[in-house]
Parts: C-alpha cells; sequence; structure tokens
C-alpha cells in the first residue's frame, strides 16, 4: 500500500509551484482599475490567461472567450487527475461532475426555455460544452429534445436520467426547473461525499472539512436566492439543504432563516474556530438580504482560511489538491467577475 | 562598496514662488528621496498645510493610466520620459484628452460590437455545419435527407421585396438561406434551419408570404453544394472578422503618436506632482526634506539654488544626527555593474541595514567558489557560460525582464567558474584530457589518481569544504563585530550568538577538534586549555540575562523583582542558548560538507554515464555520453546553485545581515511606474 509520501509527495511538490503563478491581488487592483475590457484584458498578457485576449479580440465575444476559460478549468483537473495515485483519483472524477452537472442544466435550461416557455433557443446554445466530461451525455439531442422523456432516454446509464425523469412533471406544472436543479446539485455533493468516504482516514477528515465548508457556501447561495427570488416558506427552504455542511446544520440554517442578529447565531463557530473573522460579525446589517450576504462573506472567509491551513499543514495529504481546486476556482471567478464587469460597463465591487 | 552609499538629508525651504522651478530641478535630478509628510509632521514646523499640485495627481494618474491602458492593448510600452520632456512640460488639456480617448473608446467599442454580431453569425453557420458532420447528413446533394438529423431544409418561394425582411427575421436563429434566383417577382430559396426552431420559423415565413416549392426545373440544374456554401459563407465571415481585428490595433497604430506624446507630458506632471505632495507650505515658503547620496549634495545645491536664484535655505544633516527627521536611512546598494546579478541574490534575501556590511562584493567570491567545486568541468562549464550569454543577449532589450537579464549574467559567472575548476581538477565533460592543475578530483573519487598531490583521498577532499566553511562562518562574524561597532551596540558585540563570546567558544571548539585529529582522536587539550577556550566565555554568557534584567529593571523603578524566578530564568536563558551556540555552529560547519558531496555526485554521475557508454558502442555510447551531459548539465547545475545559495544565505547571511533595510527610491523621470 502506498504511503502518504509516495501518493503526494510528488503532486505536492508541482502544485505548490503552480500556486505561486496564480493571479496575485495587486494584479486584480490593476484589473479593477482598467478603464476597459480590452485594457483588462491586455493586463493579463503575462499571466495565464493571455489567451483571453486572443479570443476576445478576434471574436469581441467575452462568453467565447470564457467557454476557452471553461475548458481550461477542466482541463486542469483532468491534467491533475492523470498525475494522482488511484485512491484519489476518484474524488477528482466527482468534482468533475460539478462541470457536468451545470453543462447539463445549460442545455435543459435551453430546452425548457424552448419548449415549456415557447421562447427562441437564444445565443445561449453556443456557449455549451458538446465534449464529454465524465459521461458520454448526447448534448445535440437535449437542446433539439421535444420532450423530457427524450432527454431521460438519452441520459439513461447516467445518473441524471433518474433525476430528469422524477422531476419532469414538477417542471411543467411548476413552471420552474428549480427542483431539477436542486435535486442535481444533492446528487453532485452526495456522490462528492461518497469519493470522499472511500479515501484513506486522514485524507478523509481534510476532504470532508474542507467539502462541509463547500456545502455550507453552496447552502447559504441557495437561501440567498430563495430569499429574494421564491421568498419561499422555511420548510421549503430547509428542504433544499445540502447535508454534510460544516458549519451551519440544518438547525442554524433555520435560525438564521429568520433571525435579525446574525452575530448572535455565527458567534458560536466563528469565536470558536475562526476567531480572526469576529470582527466581520460586527458589521451592521440593516434587512434580511444584507444579513444573508454578510453570512456569505463569513463563509468565504472561512473557505479562504480552511485553505490556508491546508496549505500550512500536512503537505503529503488530499488537502494540497482540493486546496488547489479552490485557489483556481477563487481565481477564475475573480477573473470572471471582473471582466464581465469590464464588458458590460459596471463598476467592480469593491472586496 | 563594502558598506551601503552613504546618504545625507537635505532640508530645505523655498519660497513659494520659486517651488516650480525648485521642482523641476528636484526631477531633472532625480536623487530625492522624500520624507512622508506625516513622518514630517511630529518632527518638522508645526501645522503647515501641504501643497496642492495645481492638477489634482489622482486625475493625471488616472488619465496617464488610461492612455497607456489603450496603448498596451496595442503592444506599445511608452519609454520613460527625457530631460528634454521635462523642459518642454505644459499643462494637459483634460477634458480634451479625455474626450479624445472617450471617442477612440466608442469607436472600438462600436467595431468590437460589429465583430461579436459577425461572431454569432460564424457560431450559427458552424452549429449547422457540426449537426450535419455529426449526425452523417449528405449535404453535397440538397435532395438527400437524413432521417435523423437535426437539420431542416426547405425549398420555397417569397416576394421579392420581403427578401430583406426574411433574412432579418431568420438572424436570430441558426439558419443559411441560400438565394436559388428570381423568377418573375418571387425570389427562390433554399432554406437550412435547425429543426428546433421548425415551429417559430415557419410562422414567421408564412407572414412573409413563404410557399414551399419543388425546385424549378430552368433551376434544377443549379445545384448547390450547402456544405461548400457554408464553408464559403464562414471563409467569408472569419475575414470580415480579421479586417476588423486589424481596424482595432490599427485604431491604437493611428493615434500611437499622439496619445504617447501625451503619456509623457502626463507622467512629467504626475512625477511632478508627486514630488510636491511632499511639501509643505507656509503663507510665503515651502519646505521639503528627504535623503540623496552624498556625492549629490553639491550638484542638488547648485541646481537649487539655480532654479530658486538663490533665494533658499538649504540645511544638511548626516544619517543619524539629531537633526535628522525620521528614523529609516534609505539603503542604495554601491555595487559596480558586474556584481548586479550578486546584488540580485542579496536584495532577494533582504536589504541591509543603513551603514552596515553590504555582502555583494564577498557573495561573488564564495558563491562562486563553491558552485564551481560542486561543478568543476571546463566543457560543462563552456555550455552553462554559452548558454547564458545567448539567454543575456535575449533579454537585454527587454527591461521588463531585468530580472531573467541578471540571472543570465549569474549564469555565465557560474559557467566561467566551473571552467576554472574544470581546469584546476582536470575535467573536460567528465574525462581527464588535461592535467589538472591542482588535483585531480575524478581520479580520487573513481579511486586511480595519478597525480601526486596533496589531497589524495576524498576526506582530503571533505577537509578542504570544512577549512572552507570555517573562513565563511569567520568572516560572517568578524562582519557582525564591523556592523555592531558602527552601530555602537556594545552589549551585542559581546554576548550576541555572533558576538566576541560566542565566537571564542566557536574559536575554541575547532582548536579542541583539530587536537583531537592531530591525536588520532585520542587525547583532548589540557583542563586549563579546555576552561580557558571554552569554559570561560560559557561562563562570561550567563553574564548577558542578568545584566538586561537590571538594564531594564532600572527602566521601571516601581516594579519588585522576583530573584529567585529571575535567577531560574537567566539559568534557563543561557542553557538554551549555550546549546544553540554548540549545536548551530557545528550544524554551521558541517553544513560545508554538502560543497564536497555535491561535487563527489557530480563526478560519480558522470563516472556512471561513461559506465553505460562502454557497455555500447558506436552512435548508442556518443548518445548515452550527451544525454548524460545534458542531464548532469540541467540537473547538477540547478542543485549547485541552489546549495551554493542555500549557504550563503543561512550560514554566511545569518551571522550579521539582517535585511531590514528600506530600498533607496527617488523619485525621477525613470522612476517605476
Amino acid at each position: 500500500m502506498a504511503g502518504p509520501l509516495s501518493k503526494y509527495a510528488f503532486i505536492n511538490a508541482k502544485l505548490r509551484a503552480r500556486i505561486s503563478k496564480i493571479v496575485p491581488d495587486e494584479k486584480f487592483s490593476q484589473l479593477e482599475k482598467a478603464p476597459s475590457i480590452d485594457e483588462a484584458l491586455a493586463l493579463l498578457r503575462d499571466t495565464a490567461f493571455a489567451g483571453l485576449e486572443e479570443v476576445y479580440s478576434a471574436t469581441g465575444d467575452l462568453r467565447q472567450a470564457e467557454l476557452g476559460l471553461l475548458k481550461s478549468e477542466i482541463e486542469l483537473y483532468r491534467d491533475i487527475r492523470q498525475r494522482l495515485h488511484q485512491n484519489s483519483v476518484e474524488l477528482v472524477d466527482a468534482l468533475l461532475t460539478e462541470f457536468e452537472i451545470e453543462n447539463l442544466k445549460n442545455a435543459i435550461r435551453v430546452y425548457f426555455d424552448r419548449k415549456i416557455r415557447n421562447r427562441s433557443a437564444g445565443t445561449g446554445i453556443h456557449y455549451i460544452l458538446y465534449d464529454r466530461i465524465i459521461h458520454q451525455i448526447p448534448i445535440d439531442i437535449i437542446l433539439n429534445a421535444d420532450s423530457f422523456d427524450e432527454i431521460a432516454g438519452v441520459c439513461e446509464g447516467t445518473p441524471y436520467s433518474q433525476i430528469v425523469k422524477k422531476y419532469c412533471h414538477t417542471v411543467e406544472s411548476e413552471g420552474s426547473l428549480f427542483r431539477m436543479e436542486i435535486a442535481f446539485d444533492h446528487y453532485y455533493y452526495s456522490n462528492l461525499l461518497s469519493a470522499i468516504n472511500k479515501l484513506d482516514r486522514n485524507d478523509r477528515s481534510i476532504a470532508l472539512r474542507l467539502a462541509g465548508v463547500q456545502i455550507d457556501l453552496q447552502n447559504i447561495n441557495w437561501i440567498i436566492r430563495l430569499k429574494n427570488f421564491y421568498d419561499l416558506p422555511l420548510e421549503a427552504v430547509l428542504a433544499t439543504i445540502v447535508p454534510g455542511g460544516f458549519n451551519l446544520d440544518a438547525a442554524i440554517i433555520e435560525e438564521l432563516y429568520g433571525v435579525q442578529n446574525v452575530a448572535s447565531v455565527l458567534g458560536g463557530f466563528v469565536k470558536g474556530k475562526y476567531p480572526g473573522l469576529s470582527a466581520l460579525l460586527a458589521s451592521a446589517t440593516s434587512d434580511s438580504t444584507s444579513r444573508l450576504l454578510l453570512i456569505r462573506r463569513v463563509l468565504e472567509e472561512v473557505m479562504k482560511h480552511e485553505v490556508q491551513r491546508i496549505l500550512l499543514g500536512n503537505p503529503f495529504t488530499i488537502g494540497i489538491v482540493l486546496a488547489y481546486f479552490m485557489l483556481k476556482k477563487n481565481e477564475l471567478e475573480r477573473i470572471r467577475t471582473v471582466l464581465n464587469t469590464k464588458f458590460y460597463g459596471k463598476q467592480t465591487p469593491a472586496d | 562598496m563594502i558598506f551601503t552609499t552613504e546618504m545625507i538629508q537635505l532640508f530645505a525651504v523655498v519660497l513659494g514662488r520659486d517651488s516650480e522651478p525648485v521642482t523641476e530641478a528636484l526631477l531633472g535630478e532625480g536623487v530625492m528621496q522624500f520624507i512622508d509628510v506625516s513622518e514630517f509632521e511630529f518632527e518638522g514646523p508645526e501645522n503647515l498645510p501641504t501643497v496642492e499640485p495645481q492638477a489634482s495627481l489622482a486625475e493625471i494618474s488616472e488619465l496617464r493610466r488610461r492612455i497607456e491602458g489603450f496603448l498596451h492593448t496595442g503592444g506599445v510600452i511608452p519609454a520613460a520620459p527625457r530631460e528634454t520632456d521635462l523642459k518642454n512640460r505644459v499643462p494637459v488639456d483634460f477634458e480634451k484628452e479625455k474626450d479624445h480617448l472617450d471617442g477612440i473608446t466608442s469607436e472600438r467599442q462600436g467595431i468590437r460590437e460589429r465583430q461579436r454580431t459577425i461572431q454569432q453569425e460564424i457560431l450559427k453557420l458552424e452549429d449547422i455545419r457540426r449537426q450535419a458532420e455529426l449526425y452523417g447528413m449528405g449535404l453535397s446533394d440538397v435532395a438527400l435527407s437524413a432521417k435523423h438529423s437535426f437539420i431542416s431544409m426547405q425549398i420555397g418561394k417569397l416576394p421579392a421585396s420581403n427578401v430583406k425582411k426574411f433574412e432579418e427575421a431568420l438572424r436570430e436563429f441558426a439558419s443559411l438561406s441560400v438565394p436559388l434566383g428570381q423568377e418573375d417577382d418571387m425570389a427562390h430559396c433554399l432554406l437550412i434551419s435547425i429543426r428546433r426552431d421548425n415551429a417559430r420559423i415557419n410562422s414567421i415565413l408564412e407572414k412573409l408570404g413563404w410557399t414551399k416549392v419543388e425546385l424549378p426545373g430552368e433551376l434544377r440544374s443549379v445545384k448547390k453544394d450547402v456544405f461548400k456554401e457554408i464553408s464559403a459563407k464562414l471563409t467569408k465571415l472569419t475575414e470580415e472578422q480579421k479586417a476588423l481585428e486589424a481596424k482595432v490595433n490599427d485604431l491604437v497604430k493611428k493615434e500611437e503618436k499622439h496619445l504617447k506624446e501625451v503619456w509623457v507630458n502626463l507622467r512629467v506632471n504626475e512625477l511632478f506632482c508627486r514630488i510636491q505632495t511632499h511639501f509643505k507650505s507656509s503663507s510665503r515658503t515651502v519646505v521639503f526634506t528627504g535623503w540623496l547620496p552624498s556625492s549629490k549634495k553639491e550638484r542638488l545645491t547648485e541646481k537649487i539654488r539655480k532654479a530658486s536664484q538663490g533665494r533658499c535655505y538649504l540645511e544638511w544633516n548626516e544619517a543619524g544626527s539629531k537633526d535628522a527627521i525620521g528614523n529609516e536611512v534609505p539603503v542604495q546598494f554601491n555595487n559596480p555593474k558586474a556584481l548586479a546579478p550578486f546584488q540580485m541574490l542579496v536584495s532577494n534575501f533582504g536589504i541591509p541595514e543603513y551603514g552596515t556590511i553590504d555582502p555583494t562584493p564577498f557573495v561573488m567570491p564564495l558563491y562562486l567558489a563553491m558552485f564551481g567545486v560542486m561543478f568543476a568541468d571546463l566543457g560543462q562549464g563552456l555550455i552553462l557560460a554559452t548558454l547564458g550569454i545567448v539567454s543575456a543577449c535575449l533579454f537585454k532589450k527587454e527591461p521588463k525582464k531585468k530580472g531573467l537579464y541578471h540571472l543570465s549574467w549569474l549564469i555565465i559567472w557560474c559557467g566561467a567558474s566551473s571552467m576554472v575548476f574544470g581546469a584546476l581538477f582536470g575535467s573536460f565533460f567528465g574525462t581527464g584530457l588535461f592535467r589538472p592543475l591542482w588535483f585531480d578530483f575524478h581520479g580520487i573519487i573513481s579511486g586511480h589518481s595519478s597525480h601526486s598531490s596533496m589531497i589524495n583521498d576524498v576526506y582530503d577532499i571533505l577537509s578542504i569544504t570544512i577549512y572552507f566553511g570555517i573562513f565563511v562562518i569567520a568572516l560572517g562574524l568578524l562582519f557582525n563585530w564591523i556592523n555592531l561597532i558602527r552601530g555602537g551596540k556594545w552589549t551585542e558585540l559581546f554576548f550576541d550568538k555572533g558576538g566576541i563570546f560566542g565566537a571564542w567558544i566557536y574559536g575554541g571548539g575547532i582548536y579542541i577538534a583539530s587536537y583531537m585529529i592531530a591525536h588520532n582522536y585520542k587525547n583532548l587539550p589540557d583542563g586549563t586549555t579546555l576552561f580557558l577556550l571554552v569554559g570561560l566565555p560559557c561562563l562570561l554568557l550567563f553574564i548577558k540575562e542578568p545584566y538586561h534584567y537590571f538594564t531594564h529593571a532600572a527602566e521601571h523603578p516601581g516594579r519588585k523583582p522576583n530573584l529567585l524566578f529571575a535567577f531560574l530564568n537567566f539559568l534557563m536563558e543561557w542553557i538554551v542558548e549555550l546549546l544553540e551556540i554548540f549545536s548551530g555552529y557545528l550544524s554551521n560547519t558541517l553544513s560545508f560538507m554538502r560543497v564536497a558531496g555535491l561535487g563527489i555526485a557530480h563526478v560519480c554521475l558522470m563516472i556512471s554515464f561513461f559506465t553505460l557508454a562502454n557497455m555500447t558502442s558506436g552512435i548508442g555510447s556518443i548518445l548515452i555520453l550527451i544525454l548524460g551531459n545534458i542531464l548532469v548539465i540541467g540537473l547538477e547545475g540547478l542543485s549547485a546553485g541552489i546549495q551554493a545559495l542555500r549557504l550563503s544565505y543561512y550560514e554566511f547571511f545569518t551571522k550579521f545581515f539582517h535585511g531590514t533595510g528600506k530600498l533607496y527610491t527617488p523619485i525621477s523621470l525613470n522612476s517605476e511606474l
């Protein structure tokens, strides 16, 4: 049986070298100050994102450039996957499933707009990935499908077929994809947790902790969406909650949904586990949305804290791989946000 | 060269009306590192307001950055302003330049918008083509249809007057209309679209008077190859895209000259304002202060006097004098250009404190000596030096890659050192092609040294590196004492780990070790000698903690000392300190054995490749030797470089170098952005 040193020595050295190539905060400050998208892209010339400018200059289409970014992100996972020990490969596959699910959701949204809402397929159709990520899913057929049965049929042999079959009637009756998409997310996290449970004990505890923080963030994002766009009752909200959170369990979420004083609820775990973040809780919040945004901010900081904790801890664990993915994900999200704000001519939100 | 450049502080008062020419003189000279206004506030004249430059610095910087960003998109990097640009400085018409930039930006946006539209067209056509390719539809003949295709094709006619509306309406969908000709007032068309859009397309077609028809007899001969049609249309659109891309680039090129001029003017104004933000003013005068190298004092005095026509008060304060404002004196390295690569290594570790020893001139010989011993080969050194020269030539003209340029020079130096040591050890690509000038390293390692020398076995080689290590550590200790004496830190001079008592113990230890070696590890020096060499300095070090304790107690007379607790504390601190001194110096010295170790590894690797090559013959043998040399140059070169750096940083620098200095960065026309 391979020991942690032989499993992670190479990938640890490689990823630490790659972490040093992550776009630094100063560059993001420069990007935020760039007067337009062209200037912002020019600033990325000496980084790994130089290709974005090439695509944008040739097409004037930022979404096209973003599609390239998404492809390279998937390639990144695949690249690391092939350098990992057999025991950890399943975890990377589980992480890759997130991309597959997002792509499938996009394809189903096109079908939904076209067939259920009787709208044009729109330009979104050009920004979907047609290549295989994990499972062989004929995206073309989904885009051109006549019914959910046809979609479930072509997804046969993948875990998504059952989800589509189970929720298609709800989607049609409610006129919303909401429940189906929640079900996809639930599948992603249950699959991720099951992959984590197959890891060695040490790796498992690290991965569970990080995945738990990610689930907390996902839950809070859903709650923000549900509160702002749907104003659902608490019971419906609790039904959407993904189990396996690290800091926020159903009881805390129930409390958070209605409570006025966020600090009193979050204070328990923040003061105990992340005393450095206590100051954040002191921020004044006037309405429920601000409170939820504050919670998200706290959780984002918790995620950063956890990643730093991994980077400073034992280098020969799955933690380095997960921390790298998190850092890359954060970097890509920041790049996307800043470029989109430049593209649509808005002010970049202050960090 | 051994110490950092001597700095001097200028405190100046000039009349308000002279502030502009004085600022110009200061920028032209570019030697002043101004002291921050906040530092100034506490120690300088009270309640003086800061000078408000004519134009807002933020406004200038923003416009300058905007122009820079625009030029950058066209790959144009403006050069730093020159002295003539300073003389020709004119106020910038912000509104005019902003309008101008807005105009260009909006023109560029328009082009990008057009690009986006074309791109959508391309994507739609590619969608049709992809679907056709994927589902095996033979589009070379329109009569063919594929059962499982998502492509829908229909031929029809519509009033010619509706053709434009027809094309407009279909733009929303992935579709292609191929005109087939006109018959009376009716236009015939082949329409290719995606089946999913049929319902919506058909409703549009109905409104436009579309009638499905069989291919008219007279047009039946027109066999359109639809696939080719799509490709042709795609090619046309792609060319259009390229033309638009070139148009954006031309936009930058067209404006380059004007924008560069404005940029230079803005940059000069920006630097001008930046200097003035360090000024403080009273009703009629302006006050400023900052550091500059002492050697520039005369010239700057002359320039300020000339600019203010003698109406100025200049006060010069030496670093460390009680009248000097602020505690931190900036540090300027004072090394010849040839030492730049080694200065890079030093500044990578830290900037020396002002007035202390700059180790750069010593790092050069020490680093090269260590590298040379670890990687001694005339041929491989030659290759390394050649690679360094090529890389230096590549990076010479790229100011942004200064670091890589210095690194290239470091490689050249390392290559040269390898060549020298290769000649000393008689190694040329691992062969003993010529007689070694010093000793036969290869021969000793492989066990057939044929040349008589003082160095006969591996232990002798290890001893050389130990002696070298002792020399390096002793040099570090000496530098520490010099720094401490110059800084007047007398307590540290005696009690510091690298102070006199620490060095005494180290020296004693070396003597004892040599004595034992000379007596076959059987005898130690007599008790008195041992006490004098190690015991006495150890006991003297016990004074350190009580001395600190009682000195601080004198500063806090109200505090009641717990003497028992204090004594136990002194004892503990003393034991820990002694342990640190003994283990530290021992490990520091032995650490230098890695130099021999790497050198031995280098020879062993070459021997291995020769053994492998001897097992084959002909081209195989040559290939093994070539690949072996490449591997050795790459891997051994890298590890020798890293180990030499590690020894410099951790065994040498830690003895005397704190790296807490602040680099001298004056405001000049060449100031970095």
